[in-house]
This record gives C-alpha cells, sequence and structure tokens, in this order.
C-alpha cells in the first residue's frame, strides 16, 4: 500500500448516533405537534400555506435525520 | 479397501525415463503434516542446472487422484544464502500440459523470474494443501470408536527430475501409534513421526507407493457451501454475515446415539466428534451473533483483546461422522479498519476465507455489498477465482446495491489472505438515505395540508354544510378579532416600556414621539376592527359569543384610554417637574385599574380561545 492510502471512517462519530436520535427526534415531534396545533385550531381563512409548508419542511428534516441516527444506533446500517 | 498402486503409472514411469530437461534435483525433503483432517506437504527442494542453457520453468507434476484435491499449492524460494537469506519471494504458478509426458499427471509449472544458468542452483519451498485426501478407513464406526484414516503417498518424490538425495517424514496425531504403515528399506518409526529414506539417485518419475493407517480425531469440518455476505456501509460498518452448511466430513457413524454415553464420558463415548469450532475474527469486531433457522444459539463465548476477537461457538448437538448442521454467524467491524481511499477511489481490504480453525471449504461464495451507487467496481484477489455481478435491495435502496460475488471451491486456511474491491463513490451519495426519509416524512405532512385544505363535502347546499360554512367565517373573524387585540396589547406593552425608559433617561421627546407612534397605530387596528365587529353583529351564527367579544373589545377601549391617561399623566409631571409623591399617587391610581383590566381582557381573550 502506497503513502496516500487512508482509511475512510464515517462523516459522524458512532458515538453520538444515540445522542443525536433522541435530540433530533425530541425537535422534530416538538415541530411535529406544532404543526398538527396550528392544522388544527387555525381556521381555513386564516391559515397560511407558506407556514404549514416551513413547519412541515423543518419538521421532517429533523425527524428524517432523527431516525437516520435511529436505526444506525440500533445497528441497522443503511 | 482398495489399495490403488498406480501400476500403469508406474509402468509407464519407467518406460518413459528421459530426464526431462537439464535440471537435477540435487536434494529434496519433505514433511507430510498429517495431525488435521487437512494434508500439508512442504517440500525443499535443491534445483541444480547442469545443463548449459538457462532454465526458466522447474515442472511439478501430481498425480491426479491427489491434483484434485489440490486446494494449495505456492512456491517460494529464497535469495541468499546462510544466514544473508533474503525474505521469501513467492513465485507464479500455472497448470501447464507438456508433450510426450505420461498420462494421469496434472503438471505444474513454476517460473523462474530471473532463471537458472548453467552449474548455478536454487532452494525452492513448495507447500501444497490437500483437502479430502485422509480416507476414513474403516468408513463406517460406532460411537465409540476411534476415527481411523489412511492416506497414500509416494515414498520416492514423483519428478520430472533425476533426484539424488531425498528424505520423507510423514508427521502423525500424536495420540495414537499408527495402525499399519508401509515398511520399505530404511523406513522407520520414532513416536508420531515416520521417517523414508534417504533414497540416492533415483531416476525421474520414480513412485514407490506407501500407505499410512492411523488413527485421527481432529475435527473433521467440512463447510459444503458457505456463503459470506460482506456489506459495506459508510456510516461505520461493514457487516460480515456467514452462512455455514457444515458436516463432519471423517468416518461415518453407525448405530445408534446414546446421549448418555456421550455426556457420562466424552472422549470415550463420543471420541470422533466435535463439539465446538474456534472463529478468529477481526480485531474490534462488535454485535456478533450466533443462529440459525430456528432462531439464536445460546452455546457461544466471546473473548476480545486488541489484537483479535476469538468466538467459540456449539453446535446444537455433537457432530458425528456424517452429520449436518447448518448456523449463521454475524459480526460488524468498524469502517475505518477496512475501507480506505487512494487515488480518487475506495478500496475494501478484507479477508477471503472463513474465521474458522481448521475448517475445509468445499464450496466458497464470497458476497462484496457496495453501497448504492458506486461505481467502477473491480476485484484483485491474490489467487483465481469465479466473479460475477449482481444487484441487491437492502434498506432504503431505490436502484439496488452492486454486489460482487466471488467462487472458490476448495478452501483452506491459506486462503485467507487479504483481497481488494476497488469502487468509486461519491459522498453526496450518502445523503440519499436521509433523503429519502426526510421526503417520506415531508408527503406525510404534505398529506396531511391536502386533507385539512380540502373540501370533502359531497352535498355543497346541506343545511349542516352552510351552517359549517358561516362558523367557519365567524371563527375567522374572531380569530381576527383576537389577532387585532393582541396586536394593541403589544402596543400597550411598548408604549409602557418608553414610561419606564423615561424614568431612567428623562428622554420627554423620545416619549412623546412613541405616544404619536402608538396612537396611529391603535387608530389604524380600530379601523380594522370596525368590518369585523360589523360581520360578527350581522352573522346569526355568533350571536352567542358576540357579547363576550364586544366585552372584549370595549374593555380593551377602556384599557387603551386608561394607558394614554397615565402616559400623558406622568409626561405632565415631567413637564411640570411636579412633586413626585401627588404624581405617584395618581399614576398608581391608574396602574391598579390597568392591570385589574388587563387581567380582564387576558381572562377574555382566554374565554373565547376556547370556544
Amino acid at each position: 500500500m502506497g503513502q496516500s492510502v487512508k482509511p475512510i471512517s464515517s462523516p459522524v462519530p458512532d458515538e453520538w448516533y444515540p445522542t443525536l436520535a433522541v435530540f433530533m427526534l425530541a425537535i422534530g415531534l416538538v415541530v411535529t405537534a406544532s404543526f398538527f396545533v396550528y392544522e388544527a385550531t387555525s381556521s381555513r381563512k386564516n391559515r397560511s400555506l407558506a407556514k404549514e409548508l416551513t413547519t412541515g419542511a423543518v419538521a421532517s428534516v429533523f425527524l428524517g435525520f432523527g431516525s437516520l441516527f435511529l436505526l444506525l444506533a440500533c445497528g441497522v446500517y443503511v | 479397501m482398495g489399495f490403488r498402486f498406480d501400476l500403469f503409472l508406474l509402468s509407464v514411469a519407467i518406460l518413459l525415463a528421459p530426464s526431462l530437461s537439464d535440471l537435477v534435483i540435487s536434494k529434496v525433503d519433505r514433511r507430510i503434516d498429517l495431525t488435521s483432517q487437512i494434508v500439508r506437504i512442504s517440500a525443499t527442494l535443491k534445483v541444480e542446472n547442469v545443463g548449459p542453457d538457462p532454465v526458466l520453468e522447474v515442472l511439478l507434476p501430481f498425480p491426479d487422484h491427489q491434483a484434485k484435491n489440490l486446494a494449495y499449492l505456492a512456491t517460494t524460494t529464497n535469495e541468499g544464502k546462510g544466514k544473508s537469506k533474503g525474505p521469501a519471494t513467492s513465485l507464479p504458478i500455472e497448470v501447464v500440459q507438456p508433450n510426450e509426458m505420461p498420462p494421469a499427471l496434472t503438471w505444474y509449472s513454476v517460473s523462474l523470474p530471473k532463471g537458472l544458468g548453467k552449474g548455478e542452483s536454487l532452494t525452492l519451498d513448495i507447500l501444497a494443501v490437500f483437502t479430502h485426501a485422509l480416507r476414513p478407513f474403516p468408513e463406517k464406526i460406532s460411537q465409540a470408536e476411534n476415527q481411523l484414516v489412511a492416506f497414500q503417498e509416494s515414498a520416492h518424490y514423483l519428478s520430472p527430475y533425476i533426484v539424488k538425495v531425498q528424505l520423507l517424514s510423514v508427521k502423525l496425531p500424536p495420540d495414537f501409534k499408527p495402525e499399519s504403515y508401509t515398511k520399505l528399506e530404511r523406513s522407520e518409526l520414532s513416536g508420531s513421526e515416520i521417517k523414508y529414506g534417504p533414497y540416492e539417485n533415483l531416476p525421474p518419475f520414480s513412485y514407490s507407493p506407501i500407505i499410512v493407517h492411523f488413527g485421527n480425531n481432529q475435527p473433521f469440518a467440512v463447510a459444503q457451501e458457505l456463503l459470506r455476505e460482506i456489506e459495506i456501509s459508510h456510516w461505520g460498518n461493514v457487516q460480515v454475515t456467514e452462512h455455514y452448511n457444515l458436516i463432519h466430513g471423517g468416518s461415518q457413524i453407525k448405530g445408534e446415539f446414546s446421549r448418555l454415553d456421550y455426556q457420562a464420558r466424552p472422549h470415550v463415548g463420543g471420541a470422533s466428534a466435535f463439539r465446538h469450532l474456534v472463529a478468529n475474527l477481526p480485531p474490534r469486531a462488535h454485535s456478533v451473533y450466533y443462529r440459525d433457522e430456528i432462531g439464536n444459539i445460546s452455546t457461544s463465548n466471546l473473548w476480545g483483546d486488541s489484537k483479535k476477537t476469538q468466538l467459540e461457538i456449539e453446535p446444537r448437538y455433537p457432530m458425528f461422522g456424517g452429520w449436518r448442521t447448518s448456523f449463521t454467524i454475524g459480526y460488524g467491524l468498524p469502517l475505518k479498519d477496512f475501507l480506505f481511499q487512494s487515488e480518487g477511489k475506495r478500496f475494501l481490504n478484507i479477508s477471503f476465507g472463513s474465521p474458522i480453525r481448521d475448517l475445509v471449504i468445499d464450496n466458497l461464495i464470497v458476497k462484496v455489498v457496495l453501497p448504492e451507487g458506486s461505481k467502477d467496481v473491480s476485484v484483485s484477489a491474490p489467487f483465481p477465482v469465479k466473479q460475477w455481478h449482481e444487484i441487491k435491495f437492502s434498506h432504503l435502496d431505490i436502484d439496488g446495491r452492486p454486489v460482487v460475488v466471488l467462487e472458490k471451491t476448495n478452501v483452506v486456511q491459506e486462503h485467507s489472505q487479504y483481497f481488494q474491491v476497488y469502487y468509486k463513490f461519491n459522498n453526496v451519495s450518502l445523503l440519499r438515505e436521509p433523503l429519502m426519509l426526510i421526503f417520506g416524512f415531508f408527503f406525510m405532512f404534505i398529506a396531511c395540508i391536502v386533507y385539512v385544505h380540502a373540501d370533502l363535502t359531497i352535498s355543497k347546499s346541506s343545511a349542516s354544510y352552510v351552517a359549517k360554512l358561516q362558523w367557519d367565517e365567524v371563527k375567522t373573524a374572531i380569530q381576527q378579532v383576537q389577532n387585532i387585540i393582541n396586536r394593541c396589547l403589544t402596543v400597550h406593552d411598548r408604549l409602557d416600556a418608553t414610561l419606564r425608559d423615561l424614568s431612567r433617561t428623562g428622554d420627554v421627546q423620545a416619549c412623546k414621539v412613541a405616544r404619536k407612534a402608538a396612537d396611529s397605530l391603535l387608530k389604524d387596528l380600530s379601523k380594522e376592527l370596525k368590518p369585523l365587529l360589523a360581520f360578527l353583529h350581522s352573522s346569526p351564527q355568533a350571536a352567542q359569543i358576540l357579547p363576550k367579544v364586544e366585552d372584549l373589545v370595549a374593555k380593551e377601549h377602556e384599557l387603551q384610554e386608561k394607558l394614554m391617561l397615565k402616559h400623558s399623566t406622568v409626561i405632565e409631571g415631567y413637564e411640570k417637574k411636579s412633586g413626585g409623591r401627588e404624581m405617584e399617587n395618581r399614576v398608581a391610581l391608574i396602574q391598579q385599574k390597568l392591570t385589574a383590566l388587563r387581567q380582564e381582557v387576558d381572562d377574555l381573550l382566554e374565554v373565547i380561545d376556547e370556544i
């Protein structure tokens, strides 16, 4: 093996996966909750689509990464 | 037992005795290791060129019946002599078919890269490993018997060259005396070793069959099929899963199996059986499991240190001759120990063979599952293997993961060498899985938004639907009112804050400006409020809630007035520089009312909120 060979490791250290999973899922679930609270309480005319979409997008980013890290922490290496 | 003297071969060998080339083997020292189920023959050859021309290859013939069991053949040579021996270099070997040679022989040709000039000599170390070369004899034994096996070889080194001096030693397992062995002149048994020779000046193709019959209770574990699946995840793991299909390849057991005998005296009641296997896993292996079709097998032990991880597994039952078992072991390995980057390419560097000790594998299939999005896959293996490509679908895949499949028959410990799988991978592809999850969740939210926005009523003219629409409008109006009131309250708070600033800085002018701004804001807000209130008045559905709303608006108005009063009073006090106490009293009075009103407004807001 030459000198230019260097080992590859994961972009995020393995030990962080459980912590990341917990925090990102917690944040994601809180944002999801606020999304549904908004959906349920605001009346048809007052609702703003932009706000719904941004809340949904933020929640899905957190839930997406959170569930990925949850899978990784459980040993399901995707 | 049919002792198969290769009479034909012998006769041919004697007839065809011309020396192949100008090579002469001046000394052969062969050591045959029969202590396990695998036969390892190591030979040290001293080759001399007596002819005028340089020689580029040395031929190694094996009888066909041996060659078909040949699992591994390696030749090394040491440059230099005596103590100044250099590192051993391995020489390339290929199968050849020379003309006018006796049949029933398989020929291997060792190339000498530098060639052997006239009068020069060279020492070759040859290691040949054979599987299934020990024949159980008798083929069937009872539970209490020891396993006996027979091995057939030639006392003379089979070679197309003249062999000047040769020695052979056969090492047997130390626990038993050999049952029998072919006695030739100059053969000798000492301890567990049989020595033949030295024999001198034998012509080419000398063949003198010998048979050794001895006891061998070593585990004859043969994996008829082993599937190793190595899955790379760039999120930090190399997952290895090995599916074994194992058989005890020694003498078959006849009669009944008595668990009592086995349990009471395992060395007498089950000498030929093996009860456990040991696997040497790489260091830092984690999440090790051992299971079969019906679930986890609990009889396993695991030790680990910084150099290796040792896994001892025990099949569900002791393995007697001819008995089979199949199981799966799996483990995760840290990515950084096995995956490397070099010149824009990534490569996996991992061991080819099974980690289980002293295992013969009839058919080994290694599958390397690369991450989705890998391109330009190529394999470099230290020995020839059959290879092809596949696609595997696993978690969160769209177009599947590329799989390289390597297949090799007759694999032994010596094949546990590192091989490399090269591929190209873009780090952006790492984000595929999270993006899929994110879009999955996002579509769920979109679905919710669509559901909430969609009007799914079938009868658009029914009374209840109209009522619902009206109620929606009322709700909208009320929410807007709430919103405006809240904004008013914020303006109040801000104005109040300027008063506090005033007491600190004494800047009356700033306070006045703030007052003016607040006034205009509040005026705008009350203008906005008017049509909403008018609508609520006109709507029959709002009748119930209207008093509360009006109350709220009125209270807010009062609050506003009182606040303005307080503001004017304070400013006035400042401008006139009137006595602190008097002003304080007045302000305190107003403040009391303000607090009460604020409380009422908040309560009303809450009440309306709950409707």
